[in-house]
């Protein structure tokens, strides 16, 4: 029975948006008509507000969040909740990449990696007024590394599977041991599935804490009403002074309220940003940016860190097996095509399985870069010469076959994969694409011993744990390699407890080029991208190093 | 009026048909392939915590018989228990509650302005003094039957909303909030109702008995209002009856644009996600509507019309049967 991808894979859109999208591009005119009224913005900006402070921003999503359990937690809508109600003990400053301090106001790692030291800030509060100190760090530690298993509360697969953490309050300091070395733990620590709550969350029952109001942080907002699937309604944290070392509002957020609608009709979404009645918006239609560009709205995207877009072969479906046709598959795909045809200067083709911003990452895309003449040298070395009637290329009177599934988490897949496939086409590969609903996505593609490629890859705090989840014998093992390419499963093991960061850093550089280069064992498609719309009158907006959105320094002025 | 025998004969038939749907909807989603508790644990966009997926394995005791599994569901059913949604662990009850919450208002606000516009537009068309307006009444129906709901929609939300705001597109602002949907729901609602009302109207207007009234000197708005539209309307009864369990559930399009999550939406989520007992949940509160709101139509087209009672009491014969054949012929009406 296969498992998830990723405990944190995520979704950006469900097909039946599309499906309505996609019949009203005359209505869509008509509403554009309207974003050029007099009130446009204003509506959005709700309350007085002079200059940068104060006000209400109405947000739409595209999706309902789901569980507010932080270990559950994964879905982008979820993460971009999360993010702004909780603070971590470490952040990765957006600009720089660099781990800063955050709720630890300093931390010491010893040299054998199996002790962590983290000063733990003074003067912190949790919403509802009980102190974020070491204890409750402690507590929070212990409940994230072995879950609550009485409370239906699982371990955070992130976190190392075993610590002994102790407290030495006078100090404020937290000592957490580890058995063996784990070398993605300061990255995990700045996830938002790393967000610290209150014992009152903890303690609260698991049905309590799958809702927000039942989420309580020490973050910039707090969430003061939820009603399931329609609103929920984030009000500023009083008081609020302990925000990373780099964030540009080190105090109280500007905004006095977010009303966060999840509204999944891409056509109402943009509709209602467009006429004012929403200040903000996740996820617009690549082809709708233009419009909203020259009508002054700000489109803005960000990559966060991670994994990229990507394309796994698996070598033990024919005719993968063979390198030279994995390769010539790499130089089949042109991604600029790609990009001008489906997407906009808001998206970017991949240059590694992991996206620039990472640690470690590597850009390999010299080996796979669009080269129709050395896909056919490949293709012809391979023994794939002959073509047949309708121009795949034969071996043997087979021809060059794939399989796959539409990806059903991204709501460009369907144009991506076809445009893909006409790609391929024109080098005689031909790739079958298939569709499943939702919610047998997972179980049947994965589990179809037939299929040769599927897609994976999204933002994630860690690379080494991101690419051991796919492609280690202990993870999902996509490649179905069973450790058999001992050199893959030695610089995975070896990157898990290096003590060392440029060691890790040059391990994550050779698993990218064993992967890529050496093997093409991976064809990277394109980085994942977040892409946000904001009215006119919104200001401040910034991203977090995982491409969520960070709302404390945002304004809307009338 | 009514026999406590035939009332009671057409509930007990009523309950069979519900558990005859039950066990259908129960038996037909494990045809479906793979296990629905196991592909709900495995969703890798919410996945389920070991320890909470053990807990809904051992509540639905999926390593048992599916004919086990059957009675389990359908004991605790009868107990009240509808059982834990798969995707979030609620109460399927709660859920279900907070559906109806949505939905009960806007369908009952739909379901008036349906009744309304479907007996304004067949009046017109039947008994308006111009030729010209009857006609151009009469095209009515087919303009609102071949109109899709979601056009509708998007023009509603584009002209009200969008461009004159008068309504919020995306906030829930009570009532207001209704009025755009329910005119979209209606719209669809009427349109096939007035046809068979204009055709119940036209047959009951050639019918002798209104000579016979314009021969007593009775006024013309007494024979249509008083006589008439009483005839006219029984055929109209019964697609009313079908239209409410079209109003309760069949909203997903009207509720997706209009941002509420009602029946409607609460039905698409839970099929796409196979959500078994959340599916099992909706399909009884769907088939519990449409055959009570079915059997109040039987008694009060018996109450408009005492001829049906009297050859119920004649023959004994069960007068479903009958009204299905109706309900058929007005489906062929409709579909001419």
């Amino acid at each position: 029975m296969p498992t998830p991808p990723l405990e944190t894979l995520t979704t950006r859109a469900f097909s039946r948006r599309s499906l309505l999208g996609a019949t009203v591009a005359g209505l869509a005119g008509m509403a554009l008509l309207s974003a050029c009224g007099p009130e446009a913005g204003s509506v959005a900006a709700g309350g007085s507000s002079a200059g940068r402070s104060g006000g209400t921003l109405t947000f739409v999503d595209p999706e309902i969040p789901t569980s507010a359990q932080v270990q559950e937690s994964g879905t982008w809508q979820t993460r971009d909740l999360i993010q702004n109600l909780t603070d971590r003990l470490i952040n990765r400053n957006p600009q720089s990449n660099e781990l800063e301090p955050w709720i630890a106001e300093s931390w010491d790692v010893s040299k054998d990696g199996l002790s962590y030291t983290f000063v733990i800030r003074d003067g912190v509060t949790y919403s509802d007024g009980t102190p974020l100190d070491a204890k409750s760090v402690k507590k929070n530690l212990d409940w994230q590394i072995a879950g609550d298993t009485k409370n239906g509360v699982s371990s955070n697969s992130q976190f190392p599977r075993a610590a002994t953490i102790t407290v030495d309050e006078a100090k404020r300091e937290v000592t957490v041991k580890l058995p063996t070395p784990y070398a993605p733990f300061l990255n995990v620590l700045t996830s938002w599935s790393a967000g610290l709550v209150a014992d009152a969350t903890i303690d609260a029952t698991h049905d309590e804490q799958v809702k927000y109001t039942g989420l309580i942080g020490s973050g910039p907002f707090t969430v003061e009403a939820e009603t399931y699937g329609q609103k929920y309604v984030l009000a500023r944290r009083s008081g609020y002074a302990w925000a990373p070392q780099g964030a540009s509002n080190q105090g109280e957020t500007l905004l006095e309220k977010i009303v966060w609608i999840p509204t999944e009709d891409d056509a109402v979404r943009l509709g209602s940003v467009q006429s004012g009645q929403a200040g903000a918006l996740r996820y617009v239609e690549p082809k709708q940016e233009a419009t909203l560009t020259a009508q002054k709205f700000q489109v803005v995207s960000k990559t966060g860190v991670g994994l990229s877009n990507q394309w796994f072969l698996r070598t033990t479906v024919a005719p993968l097996d063979d390198i030279k046709v994995r390769q010539a598959l790499s130089h089949s795909i042109d991604r600029a095509a790609l990009l001008k045809d489906l997407y906009t200067e808001n998206w970017s083709a991949a240059t590694s399985v992991l996206a620039p911003e990472t640690f470690g990452y590597k850009d390999v895309s010299a080996a796979f870069g669009f080269d129709a003449a050395k896909a056919a040298n490949l293709l012809d070395e391979a023994g794939w010469t002959a073509r047949d009637a309708e121009g795949y290329r034969t071996k043997n009177g087979k021809r060059l076959f794939l399989k796959t599934y539409i990806d059903v988490y991204d709501n460009t897949a369907n144009a991506l994969f076809q445009a893909i496939q006409a790609q391929l086409k024109a080098q005689g590969f031909e790739l079958e694409l298939n569709r499943l609903d939702y919610s047998s996505y997972w179980v049947k593609a994965f589990g179809d011993e037939e299929v040769g490629l599927l897609r994976v890859g999204w933002p994630h705090p860690d690379p080494t744990i991101g690419l051991r989840e796919y492609y280690g014998k202990d993870g999902q093992d996509l490649l179905q390699l069973a450790g058999k390419d001992k050199t893959l499963q030695d610089l995975l093991d070896r990157q898990l407890v290096s003590t060392d960061e440029n060691e890790r850093r040059a391990l994550l550089e050779q698993t990218q080029d064993h992967l890529v280069t050496k093997q093409a064992y991976v064809v990277p498609i394109l980085n994942d991208s977040q892409v946000f719309v904001l009215a006119p009158g919104v200001s401040g907006f910034e991203f977090s190093d995982g491409a969520l959105p960070l709302f404390s320094n945002v304004a809307v002025s009338g | 009026m009514f026999s406590l025998r035939y009332v009671a004969r057409r509930m007990a038939q009523s309950i069979l048909v519900i558990f005859i749907v039950y066990a259908l909807t129960f038996f037909a989603l494990f045809v479906l392939p793979g296990d629905p508790v196991d592909n709900k644990i495995n969703n890798p966009v919410s996945p389920l915590p070991q320890e909470t997926a053990d807990g809904l394995r051992a509540y639905y005791q999926v390593d048992q018989p599916l004919y086990v599994q059957f009675f389990l569901h359908l004991g605790r059913l009868l107990r009240g228990d509808l059982g834990f949604s798969l995707t979030n662990g609620k109460p399927v009850s709660e859920l279900v509650s907070q559906a109806l919450a949505q939905t009960l208002p806007l369908a009952g606000l739909a379901f008036a302005l349906t009744v309304l516009l479907a007996f304004a537009i067949a009046l017109t068309a039947v008994f308006a003094p111009v030729a010209w307006l009857r006609e151009l009444a009469k095209a009515v129906p087919v303009v609102s039957i071949s109109t899709p709901s979601f056009l509708l929609s998007y023009v509603l939300v584009v002209v009200f909303s969008f461009r004159l705001g008068w309504v919020s597109s995306i906030q829930d602002e009570g009532f207001k909030s209704l009025i755009l949907p329910a005119i979209t729901l209606a719209c669809g609602a009427a349109g096939a109702l007035s046809q068979v009302l204009i055709r119940g109207l036209q047959k009951a207007a050639g019918e002798p008995f209104v000579t016979v009234l314009v021969a007593k000197g009775v006024p013309s708005s007494r024979i249509v209002l008083g006589h008439v539209l009483k005839n006219g309307s029984i055929p109209a009864l019964t697609l009313l009856a079908l239209t409410v369990g079209e109003l309760l559930a069949g909203s997903v399009i009207v509720e997706t644009v209009f941002n509420r999550t009602g029946l409607g939406y609460f039905t698409y989520a839970s099929v796409r996600d196979q959500d078994t007992p959340t599916i099992e949940a909706i399909v009884l509160i769907v088939a519990v509507v449409y055959l009570s709101v079915n059997l109040v139509a039987d008694l009060l087209y018996a109450a408009l019309d005492p001829r049906i009672l009297a050859h119920e009491a004649a023959t004994r014969a069960p007068s479903k049967r009958r009204l299905g054949g109706r309900i058929k012929g007005i489906k062929e009406e409709v579909a001419a």
